[in-house]
Formats: C-alpha cells, sequence, structure tokens
C-alpha cells in the first residue's frame, strides 16, 4: 500500500492536478485519501459499482446520472485525475480568480463552467439542447412515480415555453443560462472544501 | 389646474379632520389620565358639561325618561383606545397622501415626530401624557410585528446564511455589550463629570440594554429601502436573534447589580443561561408550531376560524416562553416558521389571504403606535441630561458597531462561500438601528439611581439611529449603489433547476464523503415526507411532491389574474405558458363573434349549461352569520374539485384522443368548430407534439379549446388555466364536447 500511494501520488502529479483545478494541496490529499475508500478494487480507479456503494447516492433521484458524470464518454473506469476534475466544478469560485485572466481557458470552477456540467446532465445525448423527453425524464425522476404524465407533461411543456426563446421547443445551452440568471449559482453549485 | 383644485380641497378637508381627532384623543386622553389616577373626579367632569338634561332631571322629583343620556364612564378605556389607534393610522395616511415626504423622510420618523407633537400638546395642556407601558409593550405592542416578521421569514435564505447570523447576533452583541459598559464605566472615571456614582454592573447593565439592534425599526427602515435579500436577511435576522443574548444579559446584570458580586460561577450560570434560553425558546415554538399544524389539519369543515388558529398558537408561544422568562422572540418566530408549510398545505385560499392580511395590518397598527408613544414618552418621561454620558453614549454605538461588524466579517469570510463586500459590511453596520426594546428594557429597570439618566441617554441613541442613519440610509444605499431587491415572477423553471441542483450537490457531497449544508438539508426534507407531512398535512396532498404544489399554486394564480383583469385580451404579454399561448390578443370585435354552430348543437349546450347551474345552486345553504358567502364558482370546495375535475378531464381527454384518429378527419368536427376558418390539424401521435404546424391562429377562447381535441395532448390541459368562476361551467361543457364529438352523429341520432 505505501510503495503503490507514492507512486499514485507524486508531488509532480498533485502540481499537475493543482494546476488544472485550482485545489490545494491539503484538499488534493484528503480527497485522494477519499478515493482510495472508495477504490474497492485497490486498481488505482473506480467503476460505477464503487460508486454505488456509497448508501446516500442510491436514494439520490439523480444518482445514476451523476455517477455517469464522472466517466467519460463510453469508459468504464475513472482514474484520480479524472474523478478530481469533476469535482473541481464544485469549487467555490475565488474574489482572486476573477480578476485573474484566464490563463488558457476558464477555469473548470467558473459559472458558465458549473452551468455547463449541470447542462449536460440533463442532455443525455449531448445534442446541445434539452429536449422535452428529457426534461421529463428528469422530472418523473425527482417527483416520484404517483403524480401522472399529463400533470408532468404539462409542467414539461410549461418549462419549455418559459424558458424557449427561439422558438425549437428545448432548451439550449444559452436558455438555460438566461433562465439561471437570478439564482446565485456561484453558492448553489459549491461545496465548501475549505476547513 | 381644475383638477388640482377638487383634490386639494379634499386634502385640507381630510387635514381638518385629522386635527380635531387629534384634539379630541388629546381632550380623552387626558381625561383617561385624570380618570385613571381619580375615579370619581372624572366622572362628573366628563358629565356636566355636556349634558345638563340630566343634572336637571334628577333634581325634579320624577326623572322624566330619559330620551337621550350622555354615559362616558362606561365605554371611556375602549373609546379613547380606539381614537389612539384612529389617530395613529390617520396620521399614517397623511403622510402619503403629501407629497414627497414619503421619499425623504421614513415613516418611523415622521411618527416619532407626531408623537413627539402630541405629547407637547398634552404637556402644554398641563397633563400627564400616557407612556409606553412595558407591559403594554411587550405583550401587546410586539409580538403582532415579531409574528408577521416570523410568519415570512424567507426561509432558504436564513438558513443558508444562518452561521453569519449567530454570530452577528451572539458575538456582535457580546462585544458591544461589553465595549460600550466598559467604555462608560472608564468615561464615568474621567474627573469633573458628576459621573463618579455609576459602578461598573450599572455600566455593563446600561450596555446591554443599549446594544441590541431593534426588529421593529430594521424593519421599518429597511422595508422601504428594499435592498437587496442577503442584506436584509442579515440584518433582520441578527435582530431578531440577538434578543436571546440581550434577555441573558439584561437578567444577569440586574441580578448582579442587587447581590452585589460576581463569581466565576455566576459567570458559567451565566453561559448555561444562554443557551437554555435561547434552545428553549425555540423549542417551546416548535412545540406550539406542531401543535397548531396539527390543529389546522382537521379544519376543513371549520374554514372561517382557521386564521384564529395561527393567531393563537403563536401568541400563546410568545406568552408561554415569557412565562419560564425564555427569549419569546425566539419562540415566536419559532412557531411561525415550523407553522407555515403545513398551515399553507392545509387551509383554504382564503384562509390564507386573511393570516396574511391580519398579521400585515396588525404589525403595521402596533408599529405606528410604537413610534407614537415613543414620541409622546420622550417628551413626557422624567430626564436627567448629562452631556459627557449622552454623547459619548452615541459615539461608542456607533464606534463598537462598526468595529464590530468588521472584526466579525473578517472571521466569518473565511468561512463563507460567498464573502461579504465592503459595501455589505457597512451596510450591515449602518443598519444597526436602536428602538423601543431598548427604552422599555430602560423603563424596566428598578430602584437604579440613574435611571432617569439612562433612559435619556437611551432614548437619545434611538432618536440618533432612528433619525440620522433611518433618514440616510437611503441616499447611501443609492450612492453606494447596493444591490436593491430583485422582483422576480415565480417560475418553474428556476424551481425546477434549484431542486435539480439540490440533489446535485448532494449527490457530490455524498461522493466526497463530506456531509455539508445539502447533505442536512436533504436529510431534514427526507424527515419531513416520511413522519411530519403525512401527520400534519390533511388528505392527499400529504403525498403532494414539492413541486407539484409550486406548480399548482403557480397555475392558481395565473388563473386569478386571468379572473381580475377581465379580458383575456389584456394579458398577452404577461403570462407566459401553454394554454396561455392560445389567448392572443385579437380585435375586440372579434372575439365577440357569434360563432356559426348548428341549431341542435345550441340547445344541447344551453341545456347542458342549465342543467348544472341549477346543481350548483342547490348547494346553497341556509343563510349564517358565521359563513363566508358561499359563492357557487368558488366555494371552498371548489379547490379539491377543481384538481380533481382536471384530472378527470384529462383522463377523459387523452381516452378520446387515444381513440382511433380516423375520426378527427370527419367533417362533423368541423361542424362544431366555432371558428370556421381554422384548420383541423391531424392528430399525431408522436413524442413531439409541438410541431410548429400546431400552434393556432388567433381564436376565440372557444374555438381554440374545441378544436384544440384533434391537436397533441398538450393543448389538452386548456381547461386549467381557465377562469376558476367559469371553471366548472367550461368544464361541462367540455365534457359534454368530449363525449360527444368523437360520435356527435350519436348525439343527433338520439335527439
Amino acid at each position: 500500500m505505501g510503495s503503490r500511494a507514492s507512486t499514485l501520488l507524486r508531488e509532480e502529479e498533485i502540481e499537475e492536478i493543482k494546476k488544472e483545478t485550482g485545489f490545494s494541496h491539503s484538499q488534493i490529499t484528503r480527497l485522494y485519501s477519499r478515493f482510495t475508500s472508495l477504490d474497492k478494487g485497490e486498481n488505482g480507479t473506480l467503476s460505477r459499482e464503487d460508486f454505488q456503494r456509497i448508501p446516500e447516492l442510491a436514494i439520490n433521484p439523480l444518482g445514476d446520472r451523476i455517477i455517469n458524470a464522472f466517466f467519460p464518454e463510453g469508459e468504464d473506469q475513472v482514474n484520480f485525475r479524472g474523478f478530481m476534475r469533476t469535482l473541481a466544478h464544485f469549487r467555490p469560485i475565488e474574489d482572486n480568480e476573477k480578476s485573474k485572466n484566464a490563463a488558457v481557458s476558464e477555469p473548470l470552477n467558473s459559472r458558465t463552467n458549473k452551468l455547463m456540467f449541470a447542462f449536460q446532465l440533463y442532455d443525455l445525448d449531448r445534442d446541445d439542447k434539452i429536449s422535452r423527453d428529457e426534461l421529463l425524464q428528469v422530472l418523473r425522476m425527482m417527483v416520484g412515480v404517483n403524480i401522472s404524465d399529463e400533470q408532468l407533461g404539462s409542467i414539461a411543456d410549461r418549462t419549455i415555453q418559459e424558458a424557449d426563446t427561439n422558438g425549437d421547443n428545448s432548451i439550449s445551452f444559452n436558455e438555460f443560462i438566461k433562465v439561471l440568471e437570478k439564482v446565485d449559482v456561484e453558492q448553489k453549485m459549491s461545496i465548501r472544501f475549505l476547513h | 389646474m381644475a383638477e388640482l383644485r377638487p383634490a386639494r380641497c379634499w386634502r385640507t378637508g381630510f387635514f381638518f379632520c385629522l386635527w380635531l381627532l387629534l384634539f379630541l384623543s388629546v381632550a380623552s386622553g387626558s381625561l383617561v389620565v385624570v380618570s385613571g389616577s381619580n375615579e370619581t373626579s372624572g366622572g362628573p367632569a366628563g358629565d356636566t358639561p355636556e349634558d345638563p338634561h340630566h343634572q336637571t332631571n334628577s333634581t325634579t322629583h320624577k326623572k322624566a325618561f330619559p330620551v337621550l343620556s350622555f354615559n362616558y364612564q362606561d365605554v371611556r378605556k375602549p373609546f379613547v383606545i380606539s381614537l389612539w389607534i384612529l389617530l395613529a393610522l390617520l396620521m399614517k395616511l397623511g403622510f402619503h397622501i403629501i407629497p414627497n415626504i414619503s421619499n425623504v423622510v421614513p415613516e418611523s420618523c415622521l411618527l416619532i415626530g407626531v408623537g413627539l407633537l402630541v405629547g407637547g400638546i398634552i404637556k402644554a395642556i398641563g397633563e400627564e401624557a400616557p407612556v409606553l407601558d412595558t407591559k403594554l409593550f411587550f405583550h401587546y405592542l410586539l409580538p403582532p410585528i415579531i409574528l408577521d416578521a416570523g410568519y415570512f421569514l424567507p426561509i432558504q435564505a436564513f438558513m443558508e446564511n444562518m452561521g453569519t447570523i449567530l454570530v452577528f447576533a451572539v458575538v456582535g452583541t457580546l462585544w458591544n455589550v461589553f465595549f460600550i459598559g466598559g467604555m462608560i464605566f472608564a468615561v464615568c472615571q474621567i474627573e469633573g463629570v458628576q459621573l463618579a456614582g455609576v459602578d461598573l454592573l450599572s455600566c455593563l447593565l446600561f450596555g446591554s440594554i443599549v446594544s441590541a439592534v431593534d426588529p421593529v425599526a430594521v424593519l421599518a427602515v429597511f422595508e422601504e429601502i428594499q435592498i437587496n435579500e442577503l442584506l436584509h436577511i442579515l440584518v433582520f435576522g441578527e435582530s431578531l436573534l440577538n434578543d436571546a443574548v440581550t434577555v441573558v444579559l439584561y437578567h444577569l446584570f440586574e441580578e448582579f447589580s442587587h447581590a452585589g458580586t460576581v463569581t466565576v460561577l455566576d459567570g458559567v450560570l451565566g453561559i448555561v443561561c444562554f443557551f437554555v434560553v435561547s434552545l428553549g425558546g425555540v423549542l417551546v415554538g416548535a412545540i406550539y408550531g406542531l401543535l397548531g399544524a396539527f390543529t389546522s389539519r382537521f379544519t376543513t369543515h371549520t374554514r372561517v376560524i382557521e386564521p384564529l388558529f395561527v393567531f393563537l398558537y403563536s401568541y400563546m408561544a410568545y406568552l408561554s416562553a415569557e412565562v419560564f422568562h425564555l427569549s419569546g422572540i425566539m419562540s415566536l418566530i419559532a412557531c411561525g416558521v415550523i407553522m407555515r408549510p403545513y398551515v399553507e398545505a392545509n387551509v383554504s385560499h382564503k384562509s390564507y389571504t386573511t393570516i396574511k392580511y391580519f398579521l400585515k395590518m396588525w404589525s403595521s397598527v402596533s408599529e405606528t403606535l410604537i413610534f407614537i408613544f415613543l414620541g409622546v414618552s420622550t417628551v413626557a418621561g422624567p430626564h436627567a441630561w448629562n452631556w459627557t454620558f449622552v454623547i459619548s453614549t452615541v459615539i461608542l454605538c456607533l464606534v463598537s458597531r462598526v468595529l464590530g461588524v468588521i472584526g466579525l466579517t473578517c472571521i466569518i469570510n473565511k468561512f463563507r462561500i460567498v464573502k461579504l463586500t465592503k459595501k455589505d459590511q457597512f451596510i450591515v453596520a449602518y443598519g444597526g438601528l436602536r428602538g423601543a426594546i431598548a427604552f422599555s428594557l430602560g423603563f424596566l429597570l428598578t430602584d437604579n439611581e440613574r435611571k432617569n439618566m439612562f433612559l435619556t441617554a437611551i432614548i437619545t441613541v434611538i432618536f440618533f439611529t432612528v433619525f440620522v442613519q433611518g433618514m440616510t440610509i437611503r441616499p447611501l444605499v443609492e450612492l453606494l449603489a447596493v444591490k436593491k431587491k430583485k422582483e422576480s415572477k415565480p417560475s418553474i423553471n428556476e424551481e425546477i433547476h434549484t431542486q435539480f441542483l439540490g440533489h446535485l450537490l448532494t449527490g457530490i457531497e455524498d461522493i466526497c464523503g463530506h456531509y455539508g449544508h445539502h447533505h442536512w438539508k436533504d436529510k431534514l426534507n427526507r424527515f419531513n415526507k416520511a413522519y411530519l407531512k403525512k401527520w400534519l398535512i390533511a388528505g392527499e396532498r400529504s403525498t403532494e411532491p414539492q413541486l407539484i404544489s409550486f406548480y399548482n399554486k403557480m397555475e392558481m394564480k395565473q388563473a386569478m389574474m386571468l379572473v381580475e383583469s377581465g379580458s383575456a385580451a389584456k394579458l398577452p404579454s404577461v403570462l407566459s405558458s401553454v394554454s396561455m399561448q392560445n389567448i392572443q390578443q385579437r380585435g375586440s370585435g372579434n372575439r365577440r363573434a357569434i360563432p356559426s354552430i348548428s341549431k341542435s348543437r345550441e340547445q344541447e349546450i344551453r341545456k347542458i349549461l342549465r342543467s348544472n347551474l341549477q346543481k350548483t345552486r342547490q348547494r346553497l345553504r341556509s343563510y349564517s352569520r358565521h359563513d363566508l358567502m358561499i359563492d357557487p364558482f368558488e366555494d371552498n370546495v371548489s379547490e379539491v374539485r377543481f384538481r380533481k375535475q382536471r384530472v378527470e378531464m384529462e383522463r377523459r381527454m387523452s381516452h378520446y384522443l387515444t381513440v382511433p384518429t380516423n375520426r378527427q378527419e370527419s367533417p362533423s368536427v368541423r361542424k362544431v368548430c366555432f371558428e370556421p376558418e381554422h384548420q383541423v390539424f391531424t392528430y399525431d401521435n408522436s413524442e413531439s407534439p409541438r410541431d410548429p404546424r400546431a400552434r393556432p391562429d388567433p381564436g376565440p377562447l372557444d374555438a381554440i379549446s374545441l378544436v384544440s381535441e384533434s391537436q397533441g395532448p398538450n393543448q389538452s390541459r386548456e381547461p386549467r388555466a381557465k377562469v376558476p368562476k367559469e371553471q366548472e361551467e367550461q368544464d361541462q361543457l367540455k365534457l359534454s364536447r368530449c363525449l360527444s364529438d368523437p360520435g356527435p352523429n350519436q348525439e343527433e341520432d338520439l335527439s
């Protein structure tokens, strides 16, 4: 265990993760220990079963989708880098970062990227639009089984109608951003990793 | 010019009445005071000038039957109270009639000014003015304001900022008390200010009275400047929660100043007492809140008294907490907060409106009276002015507030996601107003030789904060461009996405193994759904997910708006919903176009309408003073029926729509179409019924809804957004259409 730990979490790797995600040293080490505790197979990667073993995720209506969000297209295993990359979306936006000019691209936890992450959880077929069906699926997951299809359908229609500005009966990413402009996304989509 | 004159006439007439009433109240007020102290002398004094008849009659041998008699004594007390309240409210009215004044001067200042004036008049007459009695204040005037604030507290914002609010309330108040108390003691030690007799404990006691931010004053001022929600909830939340600290410290120091010595044990007990007072208050409030929620579950048959339960349980919570010297304010807030979601799910819409308006009304009256009495008491009360003491108090209050806020924010910002900026800090510091609670607590001081001096200083601080800070905060807010409150319509998108994000964040937190804010909120929601809702909410609504109730509420609101606006043509841009999109603007002439339908069809419709209207009329019960007027279209049962019918309707609609489509192309459909030029669309069974072609031409309400049956299921939701008044009529109509349309031939055959 000791030797593997040292090979998997070298200083250079920590530095790279730091640069990519913006996490601090202590946060990275802490999350690494969480990663290893989830990694029952001890092969340095997590599979879907590892995630599903977390009890609270099983009762979360969006559990499956969240798990899928960690795995890149078509793959079944996620390594620590990928794990951190996904979690980086939820880092709180710091004031000093706002003023800093984006080095290469926008930091992973910018408002737009946070919203993009959420958008992709709706938009499973990755066509950059939330169609009525996709919306209905999410609604059905959140609301449970007691509500009739027609009622859900009407809610979905109304939602699309409210958000849709270009008349294509689906919600594009820009419309999604616009609808949430009054919501304090920075606060709602951030987890306090700082202790 | 001609228009202005009548308006001005009315205004001058109004003010004349106002002054007359003012004089009357002063006169009767003085009568009360005089009578209060001397029962017998008041009577004849009131009687004699007014009624010579009575006197002369009594001297004759037989008393003639008194046609008109004067007996002021019996109704004196309620009369005077009502007169004072009436005066206060007329003043409030007057301020809003005078143009421009309410923009510059906050209402609280004006009311204090009026109080000063009235107090001055009373004093000039030579009578004793009514003072802001502590019992009156704490038992009658304060609870409505706190209940109003607590019941409508924005829970989300409050919970999210709970940590910050607690730090400001507890640590901030403690800092204020000790800083002010200590520094005042230091000032008193200075030679030559004649303040040598004031010991440390008295100073600390004084500090504890004067340092608490007052919810009444904060509400009064912040309501008018419409500041953004975060700042509002920070200052307001602080003013509510610091009550526990104030109560404990006040009693603590009062006990100590009698006892004389302080030991470590006393200090520890004090800290324990703080926890007992605050948590005990919350517990008492929670118990009453749950009781109130539980009671509201059974009120389906006695809707009229529903609001009373809310008020009485809350008031009992307040009084029960006061019995044990717990924090009454926290108890009241806890009661309102806990009771609200369940009560709102259970009570009728009318009761909800009643509760809302009664709370607002009472709190408004209370606030007005408090400020006026504050003014009157200022003029009346015995004063002992000491320049040094007063000036240093004012300065120290300001300084300690600023230092406290800055210092605490540095610590708090380390733990906040959204940090507090300098502007925020300034507003929080500047918004720390003192008010009537400080005055009443000061009034409660017993056998303290410096009581008058303390009172004078407290009043000066109150006046300074309310007048100077209250008046200048609005221009400062403008100057600093502080974010204002965002006006936002309820949006189903925001609701859905916020819930979505909530679930998402809970999941992420679980993956990280981090038990944070979302995790506990989710646990609380689960507990709520599993246990509390089952017990506390009546009927089928106990299992309704939050999203659905939100959606229903929105639809209901829109339907109400439709009723109020009167005609569909007036609200094209405001509403945006599936059903509303069909009700678009049209030339007024066309809306009333008489549909061209066959005679027999018309007969049928008329028959159906008539029979249904008759049915509803039969439901009227016998008249009773305690029944709310049972309107055939709007009785309390209609909401549930509304929902049930809607579900019923949709089931029928979808049934008939999924029945083989060939019928849709038959000309019989066209026959019942009210708008002849409307196209008939083939029913598209695919999953995306919102085909751009499917968007109908603007047409009369009837036409759209009728032909919509041939379109996708999206149109079938039309009935829900209809005017509730016509709801039943429409539903029956649609039902009959549904029943008859797919086979109108059958009907005609039968008839």
